[in-house]
């Protein structure tokens, strides 16, 4: 069919995928411990994005220098600071992205 | 075995034979077949005893260690003159070279000449210094020599080389500066001897230096020439420039000449001497300088020479100009600087016309042999003194002359030293190259030619659209590439107009370079769109890059065939009509591809054939709408509407749950054909009640906020679908909307009119009827059809009005509900409408209960929504206050 083959055709590289998230929510994890999630807008072959409605999430890990045995590290990174914030429009660099996930959709 | 009785077994196959060399341990080979053991001292020969390892430190004197002891190097000879050979060697490969670049005219002059002097007293000088162009020293300032010696004027016809002197102003800045270092070489203390070392002068060639001196005045005498024909003789010219010189080394070659010839270790000044031609004179010139010049001044100068003076310097800079040109061309002799090859031979074949006629000589020229012979092939007159004449000037004179000189010097050199690299590219080079640049622009930055097409709006879709939105009005995207490539042009024109601003003007230049550009643009235009590009000659592989497509890292073949089997996962695993979020996006973006060609294909619609004479008009536009048939099938099968699936939702409802497959409907609308449209409307309708605008935004009378996504998800409905939907059925007959509202009929009403969508589609279609109504639209038939129709709608639709409001009636957002009502109302029969404002009459007392608790605005914006239903119906809210 036809129609199966197109399917098939536009999923010949890895950003074919990328594309049918265009328009929808995505979670998309960045260096430096931040995570966006926002509606994807625009993408390119550098993976840069444009998003919308973002919420960036920084995860604030605090290294101590102390011996601390790792059950108490677990429960200081689960208490480690977390700082979000929103944007309306956002435009991230390709480089720094490294996954990009469709957000499960809520219904 | 053995042949001619010779025993073969006693043959030693161990000794040497012939051509073989010796081997030491052959004696002991047989004795190993008794002796089990083998000992080294019966092995051992003693060779290495033998060895005189007393002498090696002599090693480092043949091989030229320095660090070695002194006194151990003092019994090697000197005698190595390996450089000195390699150097004649090297000397007699030019000379090839310049004989193969020369033609056979020369080889004839040449011949002539030799002939003419058997004595070729240039050949013999120039061996002399035939190193000499090696050691030329760029580095020189030049200006040493202005302080004392005075040169003549360097200005040179250009017609003397034989050629159109347009053709030649590059060059001859070149030329003229480069006899300042040449003849720098001239003072002995600060000459750059060349690898031989025979700067100094033999005793045999002072004392002839002295005998020339002698008869200078003789050879000075003779009246003024033609410039021309001097600069032709230019090979042998420095021997009349110098009038000491040709009488000074004629006999002292001479006796050279011989010893050399017998001398069996110099076999190269063979071959030099029989091309004893320009190459060698130049060099010649420094040593014939000093010389003069210091023997001349003592010498009280005959009052005729003064006022030959002047005339003198000129002849004498002439020359040195020819020769300046053969010594640049000398050195870099592959470069070609001159690019004119042909210049040289062209020169030596004006030669070889002038020099040919013998002329008569003049009854006082020096009876010298070898004089007498060159003036015999020149009717040239021996008339120059040595420039240094000019030391019988006054002193004033002088100093102003040299002043003059040094300072012409100082801007020939600075000329020189700019201009050095001068020529390492030709013309055609930088055109070359440029195009290359050029080609790599319009590659890498699109082609002007294609602003307007579709692919330019590919390539950049985002700036094409804001272009338009912003610029408006401009006429041509491509005004910023053509701006900058005419910026581009006329700097290189306006660069290469400089020094050769004689030749070609600017203009010209430019045009060239236009064109150039222009098929450069046209080369990249007609080139498929390769990632890579290798040009012929070029230096290594091109690789374009741009936004769109990154310079390829790795260049990996994919299978053009799609439908491979080995092809993983996805395809197979997944039902090809299934309702899974992947296909449905999958599908949206495939709606949206073909979307995108059908407008960019409708961009591309050629005129309508303006009469049908124009049959290649009607062929264009035939096929064009065949091409937007063939996308508008496309987009259809990508639609899925008729894919009937087992699945709950259908296909098409299912994308439109998305929202990029919302935003889809208006452009889908304005790509498809009327009836296309008609089955959408119906399919929409249809599944109204499996919509998930209408399916999960259910109201409820207690709490009337759906969740966020939700509501954004109707409200975007709203603008993109139902709005589409609005206009299209605002085209629709009677027919069709009581056909779309016997539809709605067959679902579940009920569930329809709980959403905002549902009551949004309801009030649609009745408020259609109800104009068409107005109009005076539609056939009797048809309007028993609607009554009928509507009759079951309001039949299924009363039991659910109570439920239909949205929240409490202090929420306030029930408009959309009160102008549903209002399309039914006014479509309905007396006794409908008394059921409908039962129905309703709770919610009708309370907006009016609580419009009286409200500010007057609110209150009124209450009531008058509440009026839009009962003015339907014949009533007012004021009745009920």
């Amino acid at each position: 069919m036809a129609e199966a083959g197109e399917e098939v055709n536009s999923v010949s590289e890895p950003l074919d995928l990328v594309r049918l998230l265009l328009d929808e929510v995505v979670c998309v994890k960045l260096r430096g411990d931040r995570e966006l999630k926002g509606r994807l807008h625009a993408y390119d072959s550098h993976c840069n994005l444009v998003l919308g409605d973002v919420e960036e999430t920084i995860y604030v890990v605090e290294d101590e220098d102390d011996d601390e045995d790792i059950k108490a590290r677990k429960k200081k990174l689960i208490h480690s600071l977390t700082i979000s914030r929103k944007s309306e429009m956002l435009f991230v660099r390709g480089d720094s992205v490294v996954l990009i996930a469709p957000q499960s959709r809520a219904y | 075995m053995s042949f001619f009785g010779f025993d073969s077994t006693l043959h030693n196959p161990a000794a040497a034979g012939f051509s073989q060399a010796h081997n030491p341990f052959a004696g002991l080979s047989n004795r190993d077949d008794d002796a089990d053991a083998l000992e080294f001292e019966d092995t051992y020969d003693g060779l290495g005893d033998q060895l005189d390892e007393t002498d090696d430190a002599f090693n480092d004197d043949t091989f030229g260690d320095t660090v070695g002891p002194v006194s151990s190097r003092a019994p090697v000879g000197k005698d190595f003159d390996f450089f000195g050979q390699t150097a004649n060697v090297a000397n007699a490969i030019e000379e090839e070279h310049v004989r193969f670049h020369r033609q056979q005219p020369v080889a004839k002059v040449v011949q002539s000449v030799q002939q003419q002097v058997p004595q070729a007293s240039t050949s013999a000088t120039a061996y002399k210094f035939a190193p000499q162009p090696s050691s030329y020293k760029p580095a020189r300032t030049g200006y040493e020599k202005y302080s004392q010696e005075p040169v003549a004027e360097l200005q040179v016809d250009a017609a003397l080389w034989g050629v159109a002197p347009k053709k030649q102003p590059a060059p001859a800045p070149v030329a003229a500066v480069s006899p300042a270092p040449a003849q720098t070489a001239t003072p002995p203390a600060t000459s750059t001897p060349g690898p031989t070392g025979r700067k100094m002068l033999s005793l045999e060639e002072v004392e002839a230096q002295m005998r020339a001196q002698s008869k200078k005045p003789v050879a000075l005498s003779p009246a003024p020439q033609p410039q021309v024909q001097q600069q032709i003789q230019h090979d042998h010219g420095y021997q009349y420039s110098q009038p000491t010189q040709p009488q000074v080394p004629a006999p002292v070659d001479h006796i050279q000449h011989k010893e050399q010839s017998f001398h069996p270790g110099h076999g190269h000044p063979v071959t030099i001497l029989q091309r004893p031609q320009s190459k060698h004179t130049p060099p010649a010139q420094p040593l014939v300088q000093p010389t003069a010049h210091q023997r001349q001044p003592p010498q009280p100068p005959p009052p005729q020479q003064q006022h030959q003076l002047h005339q003198l310097h000129q002849q004498s800079h002439q020359i040195q100009h020819i020769q300046q040109p053969q010594q640049i061309q000398q050195k870099p002799a592959n470069v070609q600087i001159l690019q004119n090859p042909n210049r040289l031979s062209g020169d030596v074949a004006n030669l070889g016309l002038h020099a040919h006629p013998t002329p008569p000589i003049p009854a006082n020229y020096p009876t010298h042999p070898v004089h007498q012979q060159q003036n015999s092939f020149s009717r040239q007159q021996i008339l120059m003194a040595h420039p240094s004449q000019l030391a019988q000037l006054s002193e004033e004179e002088k100093m102003a002359y040299m002043d003059q000189e040094a300072k012409r010097a100082k801007r020939n050199h600075k000329i020189f030293l700019m201009s050095r690299d001068n020529g390492i590219m030709t013309p055609q080079d930088k055109n070359f190259v440029t195009r290359i640049q050029l080609q790599q622009l319009v590659s890498a930055t699109g082609n002007p030619n294609e602003h307007g097409t579709d692919e330019s709006l590919a390539e950049d879709f985002y700036y094409q659209v804001h272009n338009q939105i912003q610029g408006g009005g401009r006429q041509h995207p491509s005004q910023p590439l053509n701006n900058f490539a005419q910026t581009y042009l006329y700097q290189t024109g306006s660069r290469q107009g400089g020094p050769r601003r004689h030749n070609r003007g600017p203009e010209n230049h430019m045009q060239r370079m236009e064109q150039q550009v222009q098929r450069a643009v046209e080369a990249a235009k007609n080139k498929p769109k390769n990632k890579q590009l290798v040009i012929e000659g070029s230096l290594g592989k091109i690789s374009f890059s741009n936004a769109k497509t990154p310079k390829p890292l790795l260049n990996i073949k994919r299978n053009d065939s799609s439908n491979e089997p080995h092809r993983p996962s996805s395809s197979h695993k997944q039902p090809q009509h299934g309702t899974d979020k992947r296909s449905e996006l999958r599908t949206i973006e495939s709606i949206y591809t073909t979307l995108m060609k059908m407008e960019d294909h409708d961009r591309i619609m050629p005129p309508p054939p303006a009469s049908d004479a124009d049959a290649e008009a009607i062929q264009r536009f035939v096929a064009w709408s065949n091409d937007a048939q063939a996308l508008n099938a496309q987009l259809w099968k990508a639609l899925r509407i008729h894919d009937h699936s087992s699945a709950q939702i259908h296909p098409f409802i299912a994308l439109l749950s998305y929202r990029k497959g919302k935003k889809a409907m208006p452009r889908i609308f304005r790509h498809t054909t009327q009836e296309q449209r008609t089955t959408i409307l119906t399919l929409i309708v249809v599944n109204l009640d499996s919509l998930d605008v209408v399916r999960n935004a259910q109201v409820t009378t207690g709490d009337i906020q759906l969740n966020a996504a939700m509501r954004e998800n109707v409200e975007l409905f709203s603008v993109a679908v139902m709005s589409t939907l609005f206009n299209f059925l605002n085209e629709l007959g009677l027919d069709l909307v009581a056909g779309v509202l016997g539809l709605v009929c067959t679902r579940n009403v009920g569930v329809i009119a709980k959403s905002k969508i549902g009551v949004s589609m309801l009030t649609m279609i009745l408020s259609r009827a109800e104009i068409i109504k107005h109009g005076g639209g539609g056939s009797e038939h048809d309007w028993r059809a609607w009554d009928a129709t509507y009759g079951q709608f309001f039949d299924l639709i009363e039991p659910s009005l109570p439920h239909i409001f949205p929240g409490t009636v202090n929420s306030g957002e029930d408009v959309y509900v009160w102008q549903l009502l209002a399309a039914i109302g006014i479509g309905a029969s007396p006794d409908q409408q008394q059921r409908l404002v039962l129905a309703v009459k709770d919610r009708v007392m309370d907006t009016v209960a609580l419009s009286k608790t409200l500010p007057q605005d609110l209150a009124s914006q209450r009531l008058q929504n509440v009026n839009l239903f009962m003015r339907s119906i014949g009533l007012d809210v004021e009745l009920l206050q």
